[in-house]
C-alpha cells in the first residue's frame, strides 16, 4: 500500500515538477528574500561591486519612515484617487453589458435592417448634401463610420458592437498610453481642439446668465447629495426592520455615507450645516429603527448581516457623492472663471488635472473590458422565469432591474469590486512611466510607480521592498474582505 | 453565447428600445470607443508640416511614414524580439501548465491539494513584491539584458495552471478511466485523452498568455538595457522620448504594434470571451 502511495506522489509530483521548480525560483524564493529584504538598509550606495558595507537589519524602520513620510502619504492618496473611478467603469460596463444583452437581430426579418442601413446612409448623404461640403472631409469620414458601424451591427448584431466596445481594453497598453499622451497634448492634441470652441461658446453661456443659475445648479446637486444619502440609510433602516441586515453594518454604511455630508459642508465652510444636515439623515434611519423597536421585534443576531454588499454599495455611493461635490464646486465657480474667458484645460501637465486625466482614460479602457464580458454571462445565467413572474406581478421596467436583475448580479458584481480593488492598488506603474512620469510634482505617482522608483532609480532596495509589503497588506486587507464576505454573498 | 442570449431573453425586454434606436445607441458608444484609434491611424498619415492643423485629416495620405518609422528607429528589430519572446514564453508557459494542471486534476497524490492551495495563494500577491529580489538572482545568473532574462521567469505561472485545472475537471473522468483500463500509462493518458480535449482551454490560455507578454513592460523595463534587445512596448517608449515631436511616425508605431493585436482579438474573440468567464466567474 505505501509502495502504491510514494508511486503514486512521484508520478504526481513529475507532472509538476518544471512548474515548481520555476515557482521555487521565481517566486517563492524571491518572496522570502523580499520580506527579508524589507527589513534592511540594503542601498545600492552602500552596497555595490566598489563599496560593500555589511548589510544590517533595521527592525521595523523601514515601516517607521514609511508612516511618517509625507510623500508616502501622497502616493497613497494618489492610488486612492485613482481608485474613485471604479464605480464609474463598473457601471459602465453593467451599462453596456445590458444594451448589449437587448439583441434584437433574431426578432427581426432581414428587410428591416436593410431598410435601417439604408435609411442611415441615406441621411448620412443628406447631411453632408444639405451642409455643403465646404463642411469638411472630417464630418464626412465621420457619418461614413457612423453609417458603417451601424451597418456592420445591423448585419452582425452582439458581435460587431461587443467586437468594438472590447477594443480598447483588449490593446490597452503602452502603445494607447502613448496614443492617450498625444490626444491630451494641450497645443495641439485633438481634445483641446475640439474643446476650444466650445467652451469659448459656454463662456458666452455663462456669461449672459445670472449668477444666481449656477449657483442654485450648484445648491441643487448637494441637495442631490443628502437626497441620496437618505434615501440609501432609509432603505438599509428598513432592511434592519425585516432582518436583512444586522446593526453593524448599519453603523458602517451609515459612517461610509455621513463622510460626504462633512466634506461638502467642510469645502463650504459651514460645519453647522453638515451636522444638521447628518441628524436629519441619522433621523430618517431612526424612524425605521425607532418604529420596529416598537413593534415588539428582537434585533437581529447575526450583526454583521449584508456586510459585504452593503460596505461595497456605501463605498460606491461614497465615491459617486465626492464627484456630485466636484462637480457642484465646478459649476460654483464657473461665472468667476468665465469672466476672464475659459480655457481648455492642461490635462496631463496641470497638477489637478492629471488624476482627472488618467482616470477619464482609464474609464474609457475599463467600461468595454473583461468586466462587460462578465456582466454579459452574468445576464445571460438569469433565469427567464424570473422576468416573467416579475412582469405577471406588473413590475415596471425599473422594478425589473433593481428587483431581479441587479441582486442576481450581485455575486458578478462582488467580484468585479473587489478584483478592481486589487488591481487598483496595485495599479498606475505603466501609466505613471509612459505618459506623466509621475508628475506634475508627484501628482500621479501611485504605491506601484513609487516602489520602481526607490528600488530602480534610488536604489533604496530595503525601503522600496517595505513600500511593496505595505502594498501588500493593503492587497491582503480586501482579499479577506472577499473571502470573509464574498462566499455569502454568492450563496445568498 | 450570442444564440443561447437571444433565446433566453424574453421577447418584450426589447421594447424598451426599438430596434432602430438600439443600433443608433450602440453605434454611438461604439463610435466613442473608436474615435481615437481613427485619430491615431489619422495621424500617423500625415505629413509632418500638418501636425498642428484643426483638421484631422491629411490633405494627402504619407504612407511612406510606416516605413520611415523603421529607419529612424530599429523598429523591425523591436517587433522581432516582442515576437520571439511572447511566442517562447506562451510555448513553455502552456506546457509547464497543463503538465501541472493535469497533476492537480487528475493524479491522486498525497498532499496535492496543499500544494494547489499554496498555488493559489500566490495568485494574489502583487508581483511587486517579488520583483527586486527576481532582480537580483537575474544579476547572480548573469541573465541581466538577455532574452533568457525575459522569458524564464515569465514560463512558469499560477494563473495559467489553474485556468486549466479548472478546465481539465470539465472533461467527464470516464474517458480516462477507459484509456487506463486498456493499459495507457499516465503520461499517455495526459497525451492522447486529455490534451486534445482540452484544446479549447489551451487556446484561451495561448491567447491570454501571449498577449500579456506583448504587452509586458514593466519587467524588460528593469531587465534591458541595450536598444537592440527592446521589446516593442519599451521600444515605443524609447521612441516617445528620443524623437517624441514626430507624433506622426510615433502613431504610425503605435498603429503598427496595435494591428496584431486587433487581429488576434477580433479572429479569436470566441476563445477569449469563454476564457474570460472560466477564470473570472469561478475564480
Amino acid at each position: 500500500m505505501a509502495n502504491v502511495r510514494t508511486r503514486q506522489l512521484f508520478v504526481g509530483l513529475g507532472f509538476i515538477l518544471p512548474n515548481i521548480l520555476g515557482f521555487l525560483t521565481f517566486t517563492l524564493v524571491p518572496l522570502v528574500v523580499s520580506f527579508t529584504l524589507a527589513f534592511s538598509n540594503w542601498d545600492l550606495h552602500l552596497h555595490n561591486m566598489f563599496r560593500d558595507e555589511p548589510l544590517r537589519f533595521l527592525g521595523l524602520d523601514n515601516f517607521k519612515e514609511l508612516f511618517h513620510h509625507p510623500d508616502f502619504w501622497q502616493y497613497f492618496g494618489n492610488t486612492l484617487f485613482l481608485m474613485m473611478g471604479i464605480p464609474f467603469s463598473m457601471a459602465g460596463s453593467l451599462g453596456a453589458a445590458l444594451l448589449l444583452s437587448k439583441d434584437s437581430k433574431t426578432k427581426t426579418d432581414l428587410l428591416k435592417p436593410k431598410l435601417l442601413a439604408g435609411a442611415v446612409m441615406l441621411s448620412c448623404f443628406l447631411v453632408i448634401l444639405c451642409l455643403g461640403l465646404e463642411m469638411s472631409a472630417m464630418f464626412l469620414l465621420l457619418s461614413l463610420l457612423f453609417g458603417g458601424i451601424v451597418i456592420g451591427g445591423v448585419l452582425g448584431g452582439i458581435t460587431v458592437y461587443r467586437t468594438l466596445f472590447y477594443m480598447p481594453a483588449f490593446t490597452a497598453g503602452v502603445a494607447t498610453y502613448i496614443l492617450w499622451k498625444k490626444l491630451y497634448n494641450p497645443q495641439v492634441g485633438p481634445f483641446n481642439q475640439v474643446l476650444r470652441p466650445f467652451l469659448d461658446s459656454l463662456t458666452s453661456l455663462v456669461q449672459s446668465m445670472p449668477v444666481w443659475v449656477m449657483s442654485g445648479l450648484s445648491v441643487f446637486l448637494v441637495v442631490a447629495i443628502f437626497i441620496i444619502a437618505a434615501s440609501y440609510i432609509s432603505k438599509l433602516g428598513r432592511f434592519w426592520r425585516t432582518e436583512e441586515v444586522g446593526w453593524l453594518t448599519l453603523l458602517f454604511a451609515l459612517l461610509i455615507t455621513l463622510v460626504p455630508i462633512f466634506f461638502a459642508s467642510k469645502v463650504i465652510q459651514h460645519w453647522h450645516l453638515g451636522f444638521i444636515l447628518s441628524v436629519a439623515v441619522i433621523a430618517v434611519m431612526g424612524w425605521e429603527v425607532w418604529s420596529s423597536l416598537f413593534s415588539g421585534r428582537k434585533p437581529v443576531r447575526d450583526r454583521a448581516k449584508g456586510m459585504g454588499e452593503h460596505l461595497m454599495l456605501s463605498v460606491l455611493l461614497l465615491i459617486a457623492n465626492f464627484s456630485l461635490i466636484g462637480i457642484s464646486l465646478v459649476i460654483w465657480n464657473l461665472p468667476s472663471m468665465a469672466s476672464d474667458g475659459l480655457n481648455p484645460p492642461e490635462w496631463l501637465t496641470d497638477f489637478h488635472w492629471a488624476k482627472p486625466s488618467l482616470m477619464i482614460m482609464m474609464l474609457w479602457m475599463a467600461i468595454g473590458s473583461n468586466n462587460m464580458i462578465l456582466y454579459l454571462a452574468g445576464l445571460t445565467n438569469i433565469s427567464p422565469e424570473l422576468y416573467e413572474a416579475a412582469e405577471i406581478d406588473g413590475a415596471s421596467r425599473f422594478q425589473r432591474f433593481w428587483h431581479v436583475t441587479w441582486p442576481q448580479l450581485a455575486p458578478v458584481t462582488f467580484f468585479i469590486f473587489v478584483m478592481s480593488m486589487i488591481h487598483g492598488l496595485q495599479g498606475g506603474f505603466e501609466i505613471a512611466r509612459t505618459m506623466t512620469e509621475g508628475g506634475p510634482a508627484g501628482a500621479t505617482t501611485t504605491l506601484s510607480y513609487s516602489v520602481y522608483i526607490e528600488g530602480f532609480e534610488t536604489g533604496r532596495l530595503g525601503y522600496a521592498s517595505a513600500v511593496a509589503w505595505a502594498l501588500f497588506v493593503l492587497v491582503l486587507a480586501v482579499t479577506l474582505f472577499n473571502f470573509k464576505f464574498g462566499n455569502r454573498n454568492t450563496n445568498d | 453565447m450570442t444564440d443561447q442570449q437571444t433565446k433566453t431573453k424574453p421577447q418584450k425586454k426589447s421594447e424598451f428600445l426599438s430596434f432602430g434606436s438600439w443600433h443608433l445607441l450602440m453605434t454611438f458608444f461604439g463610435l466613442t470607443m473608436l474615435i481615437p484609434f481613427v485619430w491615431m491611424v489619422l495621424t500617423s498619415l500625415k505629413p509632418l508640416a500638418e501636425l498642428g492643423n484643426d483638421s484631422w485629416l491629411p490633405s494627402e495620405a504619407q504612407w511612406q511614414n510606416y516605413k520611415e518609422v523603421f529607419s529612424v528607429i530599429p523598429f523591425g528589430r523591436f517587433y522581432w524580439n516582442s515576437l520571439f519572446i511572447a511566442s517562447w514564453v506562451t510555448f513553455l508557459q502552456v506546457l509547464t501548465s497543463s503538465l501541472a494542471a493535469f497533476s492537480f486534476s487528475r493524479l491522486q497524490w498525497p498532499g496535492r491539494d496543499k500544494v494547489f492551495l499554496l498555488y493559489l495563494s500566490t495568485m494574489m500577491l502583487p508581483g511587486l513584491v517579488m520583483l527586486i529580489p527576481n532582480y537580483q538572482i537575474m544579476v547572480k545568473l548573469g541573465l541581466v539584458n538577455t532574452m533568457p532574462g525575459l522569458i524564464l521567469p515569465a514560463a512558469f505561472s499560477a494563473f495559467g495552471t489553474f485556468l486549466l485545472r479548472q478546465f481539465m475537471l470539465t472533461i467527464p473522468s470516464s474517458l480516462d478511466e477507459a484509456a487506463e483500463i486498456d493499459g495507457a500509462s499516465k503520461w499517455r493518458v495526459f497525451w492522447e485523452v486529455i490534451l486534445p480535449l482540452s484544446r479549447p482551454g489551451l487556446i484561451t490560455l495561448t491567447i491570454f498568455t501571449f498577449m500579456g507578454n506583448y504587452h509586458s513592460f514593466f519587467w524588460p523595463l528593469v531587465m534591458m538595457r541595450s536598444v537592440e534587445k527592446y521589446t516593442l512596448p519599451i521600444g515605443l517608449l524609447f521612441f516617445d522620448s528620443e524623437r517624441g515631436q514626430s507624433t506622426h511616425l510615433l502613431m504610425a508605431a503605435v498603429t503598427m504594434s496595435v494591428l496584431p493585436l486587433v487581429i488576434i482579438f477580433v479572429v479569436l474573440q470566441k476563445y477569449l470571451t469563454k476564457g474570460i468567464q472560466l477564470g473570472g466567474v469561478k475564480g
